[in-house]
């Protein structure tokens, strides 16, 4: 389990990438990794490619950071989700609050 | 130096033979052509002296046969004469003589000839050595090629032909030109390209691309994103590789909705993002160095990321094509390149790459020209065929005292235990889920009766947390009993957890707020469950999870 991010070339994206598993235990390395979003941020990917484990928590967590940002980004992308996580976003209608990829 | 005298005059043969072995010369002598060519079979002669008049076979018979005898090294005949009409010389000539001497024979001219003939002889033998040498070392280079190219059919060709999504063209001897093009589709859709170029022609340019063809289906089979390819595959060539061979590469990932692009560019010229009519979208520079360069230390993982239309196609070419001469030696350049993509719908690389050969008037030397259209899509392979499960039913229980809840962590544990059991792991994510939820519930409430109330708050989330490792850190005599047991006729899973908690009465509000609250969690754990059951107290939840 770990956390790592990541800034685009041009700075315009903030990539976060999650490795196995997403719960509570990293409610405190998740919020440091968007807590230096800056003015040229537009766009946080959550970067879920690796992630093979997600709970209520991590639900929370991104609802967390969506309000901490609220308009300082242009939009918060879940992405590659594994099929079985995208359904948990979607039985708590996260492709309402976020974009899916 | 050997050199044979044929003449049937005894007295002139012991003259030359004087003559010579005066001069250090070996000599050997045959009385006729006949003799002369059977002592040929046995003795490595390089100077024949030949004599026209002689009895069994005469010089103009014996001397095409010495010549045939020598074959492709040079072994000067010489005529010994007395003749001195042109004709003779003619015939003399047209046999294959070398050249002439004139009874009675002039010492220093027949020198001067055995010298310069001798020398002739030599750098012909040279020659023909050497030429036998690059026979040798031709043949064993085609050899490797072959062999080199049957290894990487088979290395590059277990990919797959995404015929819907790319388009590409590689040059038949590409391989030896150091261009390669990979593909692969990760587990979750996602589809990735890697054209690259390395530095150099030959077997040296292909060497590179056999570590590179595997980290690449390695990391993509994994589900990696563009830029730990990049920079695995880096640090593997740096290592690699000499110094100054590298490898300008570019690394597209499309994502399985075919909406996003995530593209790692080291050293490659630009490539282009276009709409089906051909029109450009967008140009994307090299941000970084090609592969091979930088230490790990220094290497930049930054990746470029865009949001694209479904059906955009991405271009890329390596330098092939743009440095392209027409035969006044004027490049094909970039705008060419733009304007031959949008000259048509949905052009393919093979009109790219006709454009090109007719630009550049067909030179054969321009063969490598690699490109490579990716199409947008989204993902629609179809879903696996429902997995094979294990026959044999089980159950497991486990019991956690409250040393065991601080340093423990069940539910992965417990979740890694269960995704060997034969056709369920591919359930992992929703059993992990599951069990998180019960699991924290209990901990988190029947335990450690922690209100949830408090995540609502600003900075809840962290305050929660800080109290929740301060509960643990104080929890003495408590009790929480895992029971899991699979049940393969029923095709189900059964979850029961229980905790030493108080539960919680279904009239109070505790259980009312904690619905509320856990909203989400709640609401998952039915829509994974099949069903979900607590107990009349509440400090214990039955979940049913169906395998189909």
């Amino acid at each position: 389990m770990s956390l790592s991010k990541n800034a685009s070339a041009d700075g315009k994206t903030l990539t976060i990438q999650i490795k196995g598993k997403f719960d509570f235990n990293l409610v405190q390395s998740f919020r440091q990794a968007y807590a230096e979003v800056g003015n040229q941020t537009e766009k946080v990917v959550v970067d879920l490619r690796d992630t093979d484990y997600m709970d209520s928590s991590a639900l929370g967590m991104l609802l967390n950071m969506k309000k901490t940002l609220g308009d300082s980004v242009s939009s918060i992308q879940i992405s590659n989700c594994r099929p079985q996580l995208k359904k948990i976003l979607q039985i708590s209608r996260f492709d309402k609050k976020f974009d899916i990829d | 130096m050997l050199i044979l005298v044929v003449d049937d005059q005894p007295l002139n043969c012991r003259l030359l033979q004087t003559m010579l072995e005066h001069q250090h010369y070996e000599v050997l002598v045959a009385n006729n052509g006949q003799e002369a060519l059977d002592l040929l079979q046995d003795h490595d002669v390089d100077i024949v002296l030949l004599d026209v008049m002689m009895p069994v076979m005469d010089g103009f018979e014996t001397a095409p046969k010495i010549k045939e005898h020598a074959g492709d090294v040079y072994l000067p005949v010489i005529f010994i004469t007395a003749l001195e009409d042109h004709a003779s010389f003619e015939k003399c000539l047209h046999v294959g003589g070398d050249d002439f001497i004139h009874k009675p024979f002039d010492r220093i001219i027949l020198s001067a000839k055995i010298r310069a003939h001798a020398r002739t002889r030599k750098l012909s033998k040279e020659a023909y050595e050497q030429k036998k040498q690059l026979e040798y070392h031709y043949n064993q280079i085609e050899r490797e090629h072959e062999i080199v190219e049957h290894i990487f059919r088979n290395a590059l060709s277990g990919q797959e032909d995404f015929a819907d999504l790319c388009d590409y063209h590689l040059s038949p001897a590409s391989m030896f030109n150091g261009d390669m093009f990979l593909m692969a589709k990760s587990p979750i859709g996602g589809f990735y390209c890697l054209l690259g170029d390395f530095t150099g022609h030959g077997l040296a340019a292909a060497v590179g691309a056999l570590p590179a063809s595997k980290i690449f289906y390695t990391m993509v089979q994994k589900g990696m994103a563009v830029n730990d390819i990049a920079a695995e595959l880096n640090s593997s060539l740096n290592t690699l590789l000499p110094g100054h061979m590298f490898c300008a590469a570019a690394i597209v990932e499309i994502s399985s909705s075919g909406r996003n692009v995530s593209a790692w560019l080291g050293g490659f010229p630009d490539i282009y993002l276009i709409d089906s009519d051909g029109q450009m979208l967008k140009t994307i520079e090299s941000q970084h160095m090609s592969l091979g360069i930088l230490d790990e230390d220094e290497f930049e993982r930054n990746t470029l990321h865009f949001e694209v239309e479904v059906g955009t196609r991405i271009v890329m070419a390596t330098d092939g094509i743009i440095e392209s001469e027409a035969p006044d030696g004027t490049l094909f350049g970039e705008q060419r390149l733009i304007d031959v993509l949008s000259c048509k719908v949905d052009i393919s690389t093979r009109d790219i790459i006709q454009q090109v050969r007719e630009y550049s008037g067909h030179k054969e030397q321009q063969d490598d020209l690699s490109i490579a259209i990716i199409n947008c899509l989204p993902d629609c392979s179809t879903e696996a065929l429902p997995p094979e499960y294990s026959t044999l039913p089980f159950n497991i229980s486990i019991s956690l005292n409250a040393e065991q809840m601080r340093y423990t962590d069940p539910v992965l544990e417990l979740v890694d235990i269960l995704s060997k059991v034969e056709g369920l792991h591919a359930h992992r994510s929703n059993v992990f889920l599951l069990l998180s939820e019960a699991y924290n519930n209990s901990l988190d409430h029947g335990v450690l009766g922690l209100k949830s109330d408090l995540k609502n708050q600003d900075d809840g989330f962290i305050e929660y947390y800080h109290q929740r490792a301060r509960a643990l850190e104080n929890l003495k005599d408590a009790l929480i009993i895992i029971n899991v047991r699979f049940s393969p006729e029923e095709y189900r899973i059964i979850f029961n957890i229980c905790d030493s908690g108080n539960g919680f009465d279904q009239n109070t509000n505790t259980q009312h707020q904690s619905q509320q609250e856990h909203g989400r969690g709640v609401e998952l754990l039915s829509e994974i469950a099949q069903s979900v059951t607590y107990n009349q107290v509440g400090n214990e939840v039955e979940l049913v999870y169906s395998l189909r």
